[in-house]
């Protein structure tokens, strides 16, 4: 499979790490990470779990905090590709998002009077059905083109983003606005520690004594757009989509293939596309979410298809984000690729005699013109995106 | 456009299960409407749906193999596995496969289920099978799972837009060589939540049969059931009809555009906020149909009208409308050409053309 | 009832084992692997259960990998918990 690189001309961020990509990126290289007991929500589970909350936000109460999150992070990104809300409205726009919980009939509060013979207010369930993530951007930018919210569990985001390369590829939209978005409530939270995967203390992706995850909460959007609209905005580059692979293990619901079979095959392919040898990629972003089963089986994968090639996990700074990360890592693995510079993997102390390599200790300067970015999700999907360097700025 | 081909169909719903059940149902114009009961605070209340059995799976997969599977999960198995039948593929090497799955509310029982035992066991005691099987791609990896399918996989959730959605994207694999085929399908549940919200919204007195072209009247009736469809590149061979064309997103303003040769094929489902959008859509002088009431109100149901429509091209006769008011009761006309039309919310849009 | 005989009920209902009625589980055989043919996902599932139904938490794999060994194995740990 031969495809061609899809310009990216916009970034927005938000997440426990900063509220804009550049404040993101003075907490990644500064190293600054502030897990803490949820606010937002109580527990009665007897071990409190450290979580990557967004702080100083509050939503519209029309809105799923996921859906609020979002369009923060695409106003962010649309407005750094130097688009107006008119022209955005002049051109076929389409809307790709991921998430996990951004589209299900979840509310706890309506259950719970359902079951006790309430008859509940409806607000609770009419709000999910107005904030389905993708239509809610649709509204708020007037975009006419097609929207999906993926719901491909962890690794939506990252299918987002190589999704919408293709349509713009295949000439269905001019600008697409694609990425991640999830909140972090009691019912994911509840979920992990349910599956036994998460850490009582900050999480330690790669690390030896690595208990599992923390759950954090975001958005991380790009602006994708054609040659032609792009050219004649006369806008900048600041990155380029290379190649997109995805695939499914068809292992196990929970538990990922222990030769990783899946993302073995998601990064032959995503490097196929452009034909990007595997020694040309100056770094990975993992998905290193500091559970015992992913980070081996990402590692092991690492060491062998990516001898040498530094990799971090970004997971110490935001959390894992679910349906998000994917957008917000591919924010990062941009961002970074463009300055030059990678920051260390919060939370790695120890190397793991178990693992075959281990990922970066301190921030580093990186020359190289390619990076991925790679995700595993519930369900034995794997998904890759390879970016390549931009326009110089 | 890359034109793509439906080599394989497999649906289940209140009709029965398998190609033939549909095609019957839709010659004769009549499924019959089943019920579930639902608690509400004046008790026990049976809402009309219509029901699907997912008991024809046990043709396919050993029940050993499915103590962990929900309804939702069966559902989807059971239109993978008959679409893959009917495509002559079952046994083949899936390998190349790409999976697409559409779902409206994903698995509603199941997210319900978690919910419940948090409430009732306490926040110590979530039970992880049901928080693993809520998340809307449980289905893909269920059907990826039991049928060894490798290639992307990809679960969309748009609503009542989830399968014109997730049929861009398929067409876009198909498009860039990325897979050979995509074993593309949508699936909704009825459970005690859905029937709960629609109680709610339409109760206490429902409707007993939907009268989609009725604008004036609250007609829809729930439904549940999969649809699924074995798409390639056309590249000729034995096919049931071609899709030459897929279009969705929002109109702000201006007019929906569609083809004036094709019979439209409308989604409407007794929802009375979209009635009329849908009756002022059909042209004048323009040939419309509808099928609805033959598998219920559900946003899975948009696989099924594409269903409908490739079982009609591929004989080339239209089904009549099961329920239409003289205006849009096609008779039984030759078809070569169907769109099937699809709108929510103010300004939401798709339309896919098929084609013989 | 014993909690052997309790335990194989409920492993039979909770876990949805098809095709197993609790007299055929034997009292020494694996859970996991070859045996009943438990999972991992079972393994979480079966500390919810055993908080739900003994009230006993098992805290970490580590802990539980221990007790999930056989119904001999668990209903020792769950007695062991629960006699004081």
């Amino acid at each position: 499979m031969t495809t061609w690189p899809v310009a990216i001309t916009g970034l927005g961020c938000i997440c426990a790490a900063g509220g804009t990509v550049p404040e993101c990126l003075d907490s990644l290289y500064a190293g600054r990470r502030a897990p803490a007991h949820p606010t937002r929500f109580v527990s009665s589970h007897p071990t409190p779990f450290p979580v990557f909350e967004v702080r100083d936000y509050r939503e519209p109460p029309e809105l799923l905090r996921t859906s609020a999150l979002a369009v923060q992070a695409a106003r962010e990104a649309f407005a750094d590709a130097g688009f107006s809300p008119e022209e955005l409205r002049g051109l076929r726009v389409g809307v790709c998002v991921g998430t996990t919980v951004g589209s299900a009939l979840n509310d706890e509060g309506f259950c719970r009077a359902h079951r006790a013979g309430e008859e509940p207010d409806l607000f609770p369930m009419e709000r999910i059905l107005n904030s389905n993530p993708a239509a809610v951007i649709a509204r708020a930018f007037k975009c006419s083109g097609p929207c999906q919210t993926v719901v491909n569990a962890c690794a939506s985001g990252t299918d987002a983003v190589g999704l919408a390369a293709s349509w713009i590829r295949g000439g269905i939209c001019d600008v697409t606005i694609a990425g991640g978005a999830d909140e972090l409530g009691r019912i994911t939270y509840h979920g992990f520690i349910s599956l036994m995967i998460t850490d009582d203390s900050p999480c330690k992706p790669f690390d030896r004594d690595r208990k599992g995850l923390n759950l954090g909460e975001g958005a991380g959007m790009l602006v994708l757009e054609s040659e032609q609209v792009r050219v004649r905005r006369g806008a900048r580059a600041r990155s380029f989509v290379m190649g997109y692979g995805s695939a499914c293990d068809a292992y196990h619901l929970t538990a990922p293939q222990p030769d990783g079979v899946g993302l073995r095959q998601a990064v032959a392919e995503a490097l196929s596309c452009c034909a990007v040898a595997a020694d040309q990629v100056s770094f990975v972003n993992a998905h290193g979410t500091g559970t015992p089963d992913n980070d081996r089986v990402e590692s092991r994968v690492l060491a062998e298809l990516f001898p040498g090639v530094p990799y971090h996990s970004t997971k110490g700074y935001t959390g894992h984000t679910l349906g998000a990360a994917g957008g917000i890592e591919a924010v990062f693995t941009v961002a970074c690729l463009e300055r030059g510079l990678i920051p260390a993997s919060a939370g790695f102390e120890n190397a793991d005699p178990e693992l075959a390599g281990e990922p970066l200790r301190s921030n580093r300067e990186v020359a190289g013109g390619f990076a991925l970015s790679q995700s595993l999700a519930f369900g034995g999907s794997n998904s890759v995106l390879l970016f390549g360097k931009g326009d110089a700025a | 456009m890359t034109r793509l081909l439906v080599k394989g169909i497999g649906v289940a719903g209140a009709f029965g299960t398998g190609v033939e059940s549909f095609q019957n149902a839709l010659a004769e114009g009549r499924v019959t409407v089943g019920s579930i009961d639902v608690a509400t605070g004046e008790g026990v209340q049976t809402v009309p749906a219509y029901r699907a059995d997912t008991a024809g799976l046990e043709e396919f997969v050993p029940k050993r193999a499915l103590r962990r599977v929900d309804h939702y999960s069966k559902l989807a198995l059971l239109g993978s596995y008959l679409a893959l039948k009917d495509a002559e593929m079952l046994g083949a090497d899936l390998g190349r496969i790409g999976l697409v799955i559409a779902s409206g509310y994903g698995a509603t029982a199941t997210t319900y289920a978690f919910l419940d035992s948090l409430i009732s066991g306490g926040d110590n005691c979530a039970s992880p099978t049901h928080f693993a099987n809520s998340v809307h791609n449980a289905a893909a990896a269920n059907v990826a799972i039991t049928l060894g399918i490798r290639g992307p996989s990809l679960t969309v959730s748009q609503f009542d837009m989830s399968v014109p959605s997730a049929l861009v994207s398929a067409r876009q694999w198909l498009a860039e060589g990325r897979v050979d085929a995509v074993l593309f399908g949508a699936i909704d549940e009825v459970s005690e939540l859905v029937a709960y919200l629609q109680h709610r919204r339409c109760g206490p007195r429902h409707a007993v049969s939907m009268v989609p072209f009725d604008a004036g009247s609250e007609s829809s009736i729930i439904g549940e059931g999969a649809a699924f469809l074995v798409l390639t590149r056309d590249e000729g061979g034995p096919a049931y009809c071609g899709i030459d064309s897929v279009a969705t997103g929002n109109i702000f303003g201006g007019e929906l555009s569609l083809p004036d040769d094709a019979l439209l094929l409308l989604g409407a489902d007794g929802r009375s906020e979209l009635a009329r959008r849908y009756l002022d859509a059909v042209p004048a002088g323009g040939k419309a149909a509808c099928y609805t009431p033959l598998y219920g109100c559900m946003p899975a149901a948009a696989a099924f009208d594409l269903a409908a429509a490739a079982l009609a091209l591929k004989s080339g006769r239209a089904f009549a409308s099961p329920a239409g008011p003289s205006l849009f009761a096609p008779g039984k006309g030759d078809v070569s050409r169907i769109c099937s039309l699809r709108l929510a919310g103010p300004s939401e849009y798709a339309t896919v053309v098929m084609s013989c | 009832m014993d909690t052997k005989e309790k335990l194989k009920q409920i492993l039979v209902k909770d876990l949805n084992l098809e095709e197993v009625t609790p007299e055929e589980i034997s009292d020494s055989a694996p859970l996991f692997g070859e045996g009943l043919g438990l999972d991992s996902l079972d393994a979480v599932e079966l500390v919810v259960i055993v908080q739900k139904h003994f009230g006993v938490e098992i805290k970490d794999m580590e802990e539980g990998r221990k007790a999930f060994q056989s119904v001999d194995s668990l209903a020792a740990y769950i007695e062991a918990r629960t006699a004081a």
